[in-house]
């Protein structure tokens, strides 16, 4: 064979080797199994754990009812704050049925029609799940029961709890763990199905490709930034105005940012830091400075959060400083996800 | 190159110049790449659930301010008078704030599997006109029923929807099934007339409403054909409503029968009615004459900046991007789609006006897919109650941009003004009145020419 041909075929070869990779190789491949660990062992998994704690809550907040202890106040609150942590955590992955189907609105809106719900505690209505599903949004979810288990000022006694305080806590939180489950049944496998849709096996093709799927997820990470940073802090913060802090009776509100912040890391580093798969194993395939500014980021974001010490309502007051470090770090983490991880990913994901 | 070659050349160039420049521009040219802009420079590549959730581009940092205060705003569940927050809920009212209706700004859906009314609510009215030509209201009930109210209050009655089922037939043979609501009010608090008009009504989305408030209304009315002069069998028809602010009848653009005239109105209508808050557009509230009234000296319940800001919010929300414009069988749908007339009345393409103080509006190419007038859609839609100019069965063209979206962003497939079609084939087979010609053209395409046509409307 002449030098000619041997020239032309490994011009041919060098050309074929720099071509984009138009079939689905190892690293399209690889973005699907990114794709369907997020969905099934974050998201999917997020909601049966979310299902799981409100059963424990309905048990704990019944034989609270039926024996009132002390003991079993205190356990009922820490079933609330549990409950309450996966909540916020899947908050960074607020799409789907909990959207859809408006589910978030009634496990989670403030404020509290307190003036109604006077009314109702002392009417002759019979509690139960079918009646708080009738009632509005601002009388059911998480924040009503924080105020029965709570007290406004968050050091309610045994004995200032009532029986018709007990029956509506009780009812509440049957609806609660109803709720939960819908959701729970809404994303699983071969019942709603929105797993199977996200991870683009599902009949409705809501999601054409890897693309439109990745692009859900980082908008919902950019979407809780935001909401934290520029709407349930700085909301309160500009205006002084503490009477629009969530969580004030259990004075679980910076809690609930941090957990908040800590949903975007699980998504992020996986569902497990230790081993898992998240959106880090696809931004590392392409920008190792881009994976260390978003895991600095949120870090500094979590531990910002963490330097406000007092309740929140009082810090808007006493701490603003922190506060403020706190907007912008959060804000600095959401630039990141917006210039940062969305280009990248609508660059790279097919 | 001889001197005669050179002279051809510079000749030839210069004819294939003056040409190209004589060439007349033709304004309703549309490009390929264009109609993937829906709303203009407003138009945003998000197919995800925010994508009928973007704030216009090009706005001034203020601008921006009060839309996000105003998207705030849209958030805000109201409660119980008195409240330190957001107080003034009812006494009467259909829901607790507009997202709520407007779930992710977009479609609204008739109640399902048991469900309580919520995105759906139902206009009241008796024979005559009010003093602005609008429907006449029912004495003890005004001009919507309020199914919901405040402790201690009563709710104005319970509406029961059931539906009977119509079957059809395609030209193909292949057999589809319509569904019929029927409403039934029960429990009312007080007795109503026996000649009580019923009209039932879906949360329309509220994206890219600005840029159709900006479309002047030459451009509206020159689709206008009332008395069918063209005898093309289509009208279309502008209503003429009550601006409050203004004092004066203008042209109706929003709502299902186009009863408003401009966002703010309309914002502060669904305040006032929907959710029983008042505000400087409506300060009374919609109990006023009833015994729900609260008689608390409140009023009005929502600041006059926050209500601009809720309507600015609305005015600045831009449009999604089109999808798979140059997949064949799209631009096979498209094709079909106007050779059946569908577009006579759903009009892609409008350029809106020019406006210096609305920069961010102003001269784009969009294309919503309406022509913002009224036409008759039948007796099978009919609701019988009429509003300001509108007979009882005539309703406005709604826009179809973003429809593709609807059932990842809102969850279901509900269309037409209450909803009673459960997907878009069921919504093209309930059209009649002057698109009776183009439903049963529809009706004897083969079935993968319908199909083509719903791919090109999930493409919007």
């Amino acid at each position: 064979m002449k030098p000619f041909y041997y020239l032309a075929i490994l011009l041919v070869f060098f050309g074929s080797a720099c071509r984009p990779n138009e079939a689905e190789g190892p690293r399209e491949n690889y973005q699907q199994v990114i794709l369907n660990e997020l969905s099934f062992n974050l998201f999917l998994t997020s909601y049966s754990t979310l299902e799981n704690r409100s059963e424990t809550l309905l048990n704990t907040i019944k034989s609270y009812a039926a024996n009132p202890t002390q003991n079993g106040l205190d356990l009922c609150r820490a079933n609330w704050r549990a409950t309450r942590e996966v909540w916020e955590n899947s908050e960074a992955w607020l799409f789907g049925p909990v959207s859809t189907e408006s589910i978030d609105p009634r496990i989670d809106t403030w404020p509290v029609d307190f003036i109604r719900l006077d009314s109702v505690l002392n009417s002759n209505a019979t509690f139960s799940n079918a009646y708080i599903n009738s009632l509005e949004e601002s009388l059911k979810g998480f924040h009503p029961m924080e105020y029965l288990l709570f007290g406004k000022n968050g050091n309610k006694s045994v004995s200032e709890f009532d029986a018709r305080q007990m029956a509506y806590l009780v009812a509440l939180a049957e609806n609660l763990k109803q709720l939960c489950s819908e959701l729970h049944t809404a994303w699983s496998p071969q019942v709603g199905k929105y797993v199977d849709e996200l991870t683009l096996t599902g009949p409705l093709k809501l999601y054409p490709n890897k693309l439109s799927a990745y692009e859900e997820i980082t908008n919902a990470l950019i979407g809780i930034c935001d909401e934290v940073a520029n709407g349930k802090i700085n909301d309160v913060f500009i205006n002084l105005d503490s009477m629009g802090e969530e969580s004030p009776f259990a004075k679980n509100s910076i809690t609930d940012f941090t957990n908040n912040i800590k949903g975007v890391q699980m998504v992020y580093l996986g569902p497990d830091p230790s081993g898992t798969t998240g959106l880090v194993d696809f931004v590392r395939t392409f920008n190792l400075s881009l994976d260390a500014r978003i895991k600095q980021k949120i870090n500094t974001a979590i531990s910002a959060l963490g330097q406000i010490t007092d309740p929140f309502g009082r810090a808007i007051f006493t701490q603003p400083i922190q506060v403020q470090n706190a907007v912008d770090a959060i804000n600095d983490l959401k630039t990141e996800l917006e210039t940062g991880l969305l280009p990248l990913i609508q660059v790279h994901v097919k | 190159m001889s001197i005669k070659f050179k002279f051809s050349i510079v000749a030839i160039s210069l004819s294939l110049l003056v040409l190209n420049a004589c060439r007349k521009y033709d304004p309703a040219y549309v490009s390929e790449t264009e109609e993937w802009f829906s709303g203009g420079a407003q138009t945003f590549f998000d197919e995800t659930i925010t994508g009928f959730d973007h704030i216009f581009n090009g706005l001034s940092p203020a601008e921006e301010l009060a839309h996000e205060i105003g998207d705030k705003a849209f958030d805000q569940t109201f409660v119980t008078a008195p409240a330190p927050l957001n107080s003034g809920l009812g006494p009467i009212y259909n829901n607790v704030s507009c997202v709520s209706c407007h779930v992710n700004d977009g479609r609204g859906k008739p109640p399902v599997n048991g469900e309580a009314l919520s995105s759906m609510l139902f206009r009241l009215s008796i024979p005559g006109v009010n003093p602005h030509g609008g429907p006449n209201p029912v004495p003890g009930f005004g001009g919507q029923l309020q199914p919901r109210a405040i402790a201690g209050k009563s709710g104005e009655a319970d509406v029961v929807i059931s539906y009977s089922t119509i079957n059809g037939t395609y030209g193909d043979g292949t057999p589809y099934v319509l569904r019929q609501p029927v409403y039934t009010l029960s429990n009312p608090y007080t007795s109503l007339p026996s000649d009580v008009m019923l009209s039932p009504r879906v949360a329309p989305p509220v994206f890219g409403l600005g840029l159709l408030e900006a479309i002047s209304e030459y451009d509206i009315i020159k689709y206008a054909d009332p008395s069918d002069a063209d005898g093309d069998g289509i009208s279309g028809k502008a209503n003429r409503v009550w601006d409050v602010m203004s004092r004066s009848f203008k042209l109706g653009r929003f709502g299902w029968k186009a009863g408003q005239p401009s966002l703010i109105q309309q914002s502060a209508g669904a305040y006032n009615e929907d959710m029983g808050v008042t505000n400087f557009i409506f300060p009374m509230e919609s109990s006023f004459d009833q015994p729900q009234y609260d008689q608390l000296n409140d009023d009005v319940e929502l600041s006059d900046s926050l209500l601009h800001a809720v309507a600015f919010y609305m005015q600045t929300l831009g449009v999604p991007a089109r999808r798979d414009v140059d997949v064949p069988e799209v631009k096979e749908g498209k094709r079909l789609f106007n050779q059946i007339q569908c577009a006579s009345c759903h009009i892609a393409r409008h350029v809106t006006a020019s406006d210096m103080a609305f920069p961010s509006r102003s001269n784009q190419k969009i294309f919503p897919y309406t022509d913002l007038l009224l036409h008759d859609m039948g007796p099978g839609l009919a609701d019988n109650r009429p509003e300001a100019d509108a007979n009882g069965y005539e309703w406005r063209t709604p826009a179809l941009w973003g429809i593709g979206l609807t059932r990842k962003i809102n969850g279901h497939e509900y269309f037409l003004h209450d909803g009673r079609a459960r997907n878009m084939t069921e919504a093209i087979l309930w059209h009649g009145g002057e698109a009776e010609s183009s439903k049963e053209k529809f009706r004897n395409l083969s079935a993968s020419e319908r199909q083509a046509v719903l791919k090109f409307l999930e493409s919007l």
